[in-house]
């Protein structure tokens, strides 16, 4: 089953130039979004988007883990939400292969939702159901 | 309060391993408090606390039936949260695909920068 966020793209590009667009910060604004992101383990830097009611638009960020070409990782921080994004990169014939995981909604709560949500589903549904219908009887 | 925070606020709620585990035992059945204390070394109180902060995330909720207090899980917070997680993975998805797009931008502008030639 998944959990939390799991995605994987390819690109006809080799690991390095997937790499370099991953750790500058010239490339990350231009495809995520505007940062002071630094390829530097420990180094804290926000990422800067649209604030919204109730949240101000900055995530806070970490580099926990740097490992070229490979795998890099984040700490990732809106809000209250305190989550990891792990970027893994694979050559894959001519090209390279990314995967990103995002990771950490209250730790295991979003694997608890999905679980409740595939197997306890009918069951809720039948009995919510059987009630509303018991509900609006005449 | 934006869905964000009431979807960090979830989150946050289902942080705790107690709380995980009075959310599964209502996800069969409606339970009291006292059916909910059964496999947990925990007094009452601190049980009821623990339901206090899952129906103030608006996961649970509770109706009275003479002396008991029933506690029933709330269907829509669950979906709330797994739609709200859905929307961060189309907002990654997006990403992913404009990463693509600015690799082949650059690979185009370096190839005119390298060959002026093929410009003319």
């Amino acid at each position: 089953m998944r959990t939390d966020i799991d995605l994987s793209a390819s690109y006809p590009f080799p690991p390095e130039r997937v790499w370099a667009a991953l750790t500058s910060s010239e490339a990350l604004a231009a495809w995520l979004m505007p940062n002071d992101f630094a390829p530097v383990k420990g180094h804290r830097f926000t990422f800067r988007t649209k604030p919204a009611p109730g949240f101000d638009g900055i995530v806070h960020c970490e580099v926990l883990e740097l490992d070229p070409p490979r795998r890099m990782v984040w700490s990732w921080a809106g809000g209250p939400l305190d989550t990891t994004v792990t970027f893994t990169l694979e050559p894959a014939g001519d090209g390279t292969r990314l995967r990103l995981q995002h990771e950490g909604f209250g730790g295991l709560a979003a694997q608890l939702v999905r679980r409740i949500m595939s197997n306890g589903w009918p069951r809720i549904l039948r009995r919510h159901l059987a009630e509303w219908l018991a509900g609006r009887t005449p | 309060m934006n869905d964000g925070d009431v979807a960090a606020d979830r989150f946050a709620a289902l942080a705790d391993p107690t709380r995980r585990h009075l959310l599964e035992q209502l996800a069969t059945a409606d339970r009291a408090v006292t059916e909910l204390m059964a496999g947990l070394a925990m007094s009452q109180p601190a049980v009821s606390q623990h339901l206090r902060v899952l129906r103030d995330a608006g996961l649970v909720t509770a109706r009275k039936d003479g002396r008991h207090r029933y506690y029933r899980l709330r269907p829509a917070g669950l979906t709330e949260l797994r739609d709200w997680i859905d929307e961060l993975e189309r907002f990654w998805q997006g990403r992913l695909a404009a990463l693509g797009d600015y690799l082949h931008e650059t690979e185009r502008h370096s190839t005119e920068r390298h060959n002026p030639r093929d410009q003319a």
